[in-house]
């Protein structure tokens, strides 16, 4: 049977706005691909090089577009647009190849082909590199190819095999199909909480906030990974389907008096870790140098068909978790300018970007802003990397809030009182040092000081 | 209105026997149905201020609290002592009184407003208690990091009690898919109907257990549970926080932490018919109660010299008791590796704290409660029906567990030959479940190693399939055990009958099975019922020449653990007994 893939109707309008001004064009095509059917939720071209370096410019630039032909597009760059995209998917859904839109035939011309072939495999060798992304489709290796002809406006699809030597690329016809109706998709929410405190031990895992990041990720990765899901508070079979717990709700109808149905598509999941041994049996004795407190949510919104199954479902959840975690520390990571887990400070904090929500067609992906940031910074990488316009208005961004300091100073109620307050710095970054708390202690007191020179004078007069 | 009231055959055995000069004791009892049901007691030991009550509580499975207290003598009176004990009854409103006197006669009384009020109770036999009422054990391993300081331990531990408290933690029958949720959840139980009980469950989960259930009614029903943390909120609360997450770092100056897998192993005791969604607070108060047991170790290891900065901390590790004479589970916490000789003191006050006979051990580590036993059958004795007692007749039987040991086990084939090994094995199995050592159980070679080494065989007989007798058993029970042995010589099968108070008294002072060979083939008897108006005999055989699966059926029904008359034993053959001893300990 050949493969199928059903598109939402706007990608064809998409694809016949670029090939109709008859210009070289590439880009991500991302969906979800599950056991019963796979699903294409958005095309997204890669930004121009140049222009990106300076995103304030506009890379709406026909001009220099004209001049780019396949040939000449960096692999490295195509790739890091899947990269950076792949933040913003949530769990369940991948980059599964690329669209082009040129006039010559890449399936025919050697030449284009090879460069085709190139452009995926170097995607799926970025993609791979860091695990917790979850960027390389697990579903299967074939990535699709989707071309169409300036000139004819001649759609064809193919999936090409990746991570294979070069000579025995297996190349297959693909269907393409486009839904008139938009897809119908199931959403699934939940909030994972974070509340871990652990001491830092230098001698055993140095001092880089980088490095630590990279803990918490592995060991989140193998909690969330060992953890039983409930979807709506029950335990569910891994094959079955979605659509079918739905209906199956529905049927009670005699105490149908429950009205906090707000969401009614959404449902609830809950994760539940069991713990397991993985410490020796025996008490360890360690010289530490500090402590770690890591606290607070991922939020998780998850889309999936709705004939997919439990178990695709739970797969989807755990990876949006870990996938955004990883998603945070990265650009948390890279915005860093100390990497010291332990500076002068005696407290520091960091302070990953939080998640927001954009629309795209019919469901939501996200993206990530950095304290301080306005939601109007989603729109830029929306339309940066999505190639997508939305407004403001849009953007969800109470899935999640950003630290407020109150809840610092709780945090920091139980350690000494004298100790300055440090959070990273440009991007996340501020400081706060207890000498702005002392200097407001100066102020109150010289004021009571002051009043009470005032009430001397006052008293001294009454008495004279 | 004052509950109704029953107290466990256990409780009134232990008050017959019991010979203290203590004149207050503590009861112990649980709720169900609209009933006080008094499990346990202990004598409140005064000159000792650590092992209270409220310190043993923490030892006992979880539902089971402090109802009343005991008096030892004739009257009524309250003292100071007692009227203390009675503030902390909490579990009703009326504690318990009940008044011992010497002719070891009891009476109960309810204290309604300030008042005694007499009331009758009703005796649960043992077996409808082992009917009526079944464990949970609930096993989990927390991951803990300290500050290796006792406010850094008391802390977290405190943490970690909260955290459980709070309705975050769900729990899971184990080989179900049924779980229980908190109060952090809008459902409180999946995976079965809300109305299930406990005791259905257990039945659901091993259709053939009645059919084994006829055989042995005194297994005790354990149903494993384990713990799993909810790391999700709930969309729909209020109250939820969205906070993105973070990370905080405290400096500090260098300071010394501990960080171990705190393994909380603990039990609970409630009736059948109690239903799952009321089990959830029963395995909170379960899981609490380790918590707190296991904090009591760490902080007394933490005030120890040498181990008070943490260095030497060992790891808690918990054991569950089951002693015959007590009829309910004591949970104790000890440290990892420290040998239980050296913790003597602790389990001597325990013993005069119950009341148990301190002449033998019942809280070492080998006396626990185990379900593993490598597949082997445990006291297949027990699944024999019972005769209903007759005047003039003496039954004197193997006192505690043993594994029962024969031919072809371990994959090894000794059939012909290993018999005796066998039944040495047996004995050896007691002396390790009776706590007297945690050395293994020794290999047929392991045998003849030990024989080659201490010169009774020559090196050649290492690996052979040579036999052994009795006085080899006994070489090597004293050679790998310290134990000695008392030996009869029989000539003939006849002779073994002038022996039968020797038995009797055996199995009466030291309770171990006894090894017997000779000329013929080496059986081992777990007892000995003695008619002293007929001067009939039986024996109540285990028969090491059992080459089949461990199945308990085929093992009573073809009689190879069974009730044998002196026929059994051959006229003319001589025989050699082996009757191991036992030396008072603790």
């Amino acid at each position: 049977m050949v493969r199928t893939v059903y598109s939402p109707e706007y990608c064809l309008q998409y694809l016949e706005q670029y090939a109709s001004k008859e210009i070289f064009v590439i880009g991500l095509i991302l969906g979800q691909s599950t056991e019963s059917r796979e699903n294409i939720i958005h095309l997204a071209r890669t930004p121009d090089e140049k222009s990106s370096e300076n995103p304030s410019e506009t890379s709406y630039d026909s001009e220099k577009l004209e001049s780019k032909t396949l040939l000449n597009v960096s692999e490295a760059w195509v790739a890091d647009h899947a990269k950076h995209v792949t933040r913003m998917l949530p769990g369940g859904m991948f980059v599964q190849g690329i669209f082009i839109t040129s006039d010559e035939d890449i399936f025919e011309d050697p030449n284009s082909f090879s460069k085709v072939k190139s452009v995926v495999n170097h995607i799926h060798k970025v993609m791979s590199a860091n695990q917790y992304m979850f960027g390389d489709c697990t579903f299967s290796n074939e990535r699709l190819i989707l071309h169409m002809s300036t000139s004819t406006k001649v759609l064809t699809c193919k999936s090409l095999e990746v991570g294979t030597p070069a000579k025995i690329t297996s190349i297959k016809p693909v269907e393409w199909k486009f839904l008139p109706k938009a897809q119908q998709w199931q959403r699934l929410d939940c909030y994972y909480e974070f509340d871990d405190v652990y001491p830092v031990i230098v001698k055993k895992s140095g001092i880089s906030v980088k490095q630590q990041f990279q803990q918490i990720l592995e060991s989140a990765h193998k909690t969330i990974e060992s953890s039983i899901m409930f979807i709506d508070g029950e335990l569910k079979e891994n094959t079955e389907v979605l659509e079918q717990i739905l209906k199956k709700k529905k049927l009670p109808k005699t105490h149908s008096k429950v009205q906090h149905q707000e969401l009614p598509k959404s449902m609830n999941v809950s994760l539940f870790v069991p713990f397991e041994n993985s410490l020796p049996e025996s008490v360890e004795y360690l010289e530490c140098d500090g402590s770690i407190h890591f606290s607070g949510v991922v939020s998780s919104s998850v889309f999936m068909f709705p004939k997919a199954t439990v178990g695709e479902t739970i797969a989807a959840v755990k990876q949006d978790i870990i996938r955004s975690l990883a998603s945070r520390f990265t650009m948390h990571c890279d915005a860093l300018i100390d990497d010291n887990l332990l500076p002068e400070e005696k407290v520091c904090f960091n302070e990953p970007p939080r998640r927001v929500l954009v629309p795209v067609g019919s469901l939501y992906l996200c993206d990530y802003l950095f304290p301080g940031e306005a939601p109007a910074e989603a729109l830029l990488s929306v339309r940066e990397l999505l190639d997508l316009q939305i407004t403001e208005a849009e953007v969800v961004c109470d899935v999640e809030t950003p630290a407020d300091t109150s809840e610092f100073d709780a945090l920091d109620k139980d350690t000494s009182s004298e100790e300055l307050l440090a959070t990273p710095q440009e991007a996340s970054q501020f400081m706060y040092i207890t000498g702005i708390f002392f200097a407001m202690f100066v102020l109150i007191v010289s004021i009571i000081v002051h009043y009470y020179d005032a009430i001397n004078e006052l008293f001294s007069k009454f008495v004279s | 209105m004052s509950p109704r009231l029953k107290i466990s055959n256990y409780v009134i055995e232990r008050l017959s026997n019991i010979d203290t000069n203590e004149t207050t004791g503590c009861l112990y009892g649980l709720m169900y149905d609209g009933t006080l049901l008094v499990v346990g007691l202990s004598l409140e030991l005064f000159e000792n201020e650590k092992n209270t009550y409220r310190q043993l509580l923490l030892n006992l499975p979880a539902e089971i609290e402090l109802c009343g207290v005991v008096r030892f003598g004739e009257s009524l009176t309250t003292g100071t002592t007692m009227k203390e004990i009675l503030q902390d009854v909490d579990i009703t409103d009326n504690p318990l009184v009940m008044i011992v006197n010497e002719k070891k006669e009891m009476k109960t009384h309810f204290l309604v407003h300030d008042k005694f009020e007499e009331t009758k109770y009703e005796v649960l036999s043992t077996d409808e208690m082992w009917k009526q009422f079944l464990h949970v054990r609930l096993n989990t391993i927390l991951p803990l990091t300290c500050e290796a300081t006792i406010s850094g331990v008391k802390n977290i531990l405190q943490n970690k009690r909260k955290k459980i408290a709070s309705g975050q933690v769900s729990f899971h029958v184990d080989g179900t898919s049924v779980y229980l949720f908190g109060v952090a959840s809008d459902v409180g139980l999946t995976g079965t109907s809300t109305e299930a009980t406990i005791g259905e469950l257990v039945d659901s989960m091993s259709p053939e257990q009645p059919k084994k259930k006829k055989h042995n009614t005194n297994t005790v029903e354990i149903v494993p549970i384990n713990l799993v943390l909810k790391t999700t909120k709930d969309i729909l609360s209020d109250k939820l926080v969205k906070t993105a997450v973070k990370m905080m770092t405290t400096q500090r100056k260098p300071a010394f932490c501990i960080s171990m897998p705190l393994r909380i192993d603990t039990l609970a005791i409630i009736h059948r018919n109690t239903k799952l969604l009321e089990l959830y607070t029963v395995l909170v108060e379960a899981a609490c109660r380790s918590l707190r047991l296991l904090e009591s170790i760490l902080i007394e290891q933490l005030g120890q010299e040498g181990i008070g900065d943490g260095a030497g901390l060992r790891l808690p590790e918990t054991f569950h008791f089951l002693p015959q004479e007590l009829g309910h589970f004591v949970t104790r916490v000890v440290p990892k590796a420290i040998p239980d000789e050296s913790m003597e003191k602790e389990r001597r006050l325990l013993h005069e704290q119950l009341g148990l006979p301190l002449n033998r051990p019942l809280f070492r580590r080998g006396n626990a409660y185990s379900d593993k036993t490598g597949g082997r059958l445990v006291n297949p004795h027990e699944a024999i029906p019972q005769q209903p007692l007759k005047p003039d007749v003496t039954v004197a039987l193997v006192r505690g567990r043993y594994t029962y040991h024969h031919y072809m086990q371990d994959n090894f084939n000794d059939d012909g030959w290993g018999c005796a090994y066998r039944s040495m094995q047996t004995i050896f199995s007691w002396f390790r479940f009776q706590g007297y050592t945690t050395v293994d159980i020794p290999t047929h070679r392991d045998i003849q190693q030990c024989l080659v080494n201490i010169g009774d065989k020559q090196p050649s007989f290492l690996g052979s399939k040579q036999w052994i007798g009795s006085t080899e058993v006994m070489f090597c029970l004293e050679t790998l055990l310290s134990v000695q042995s008392r030996i009869i010589f029989a000539n003939t099968g006849a002779e073994l009958q002038s022996y039968a108070h020797d038995l009797v008294h055996h199995f009466q002072t030291h309770g171990s099975p006894i090894m017997i060979g000779g000329g013929v083939l080496a059986h081992t008897i777990l007892g000995v019922e003695y008619n002293s108006a007929t001067n009939d005999i039986r024996y109540l055989i285990l028969d090491p020449h059992y080459t089949g699966a461990e199945d308990l059926s085929t093992v009573i029904s073809k009689g190879w653990c069974g009730w044998k008359n002196s026929d059994f034993w051959n006229k003319t053959a001589h025989y050699n007994l082996c009757l191991p001893q036992t030396k008072p300990a603790i």
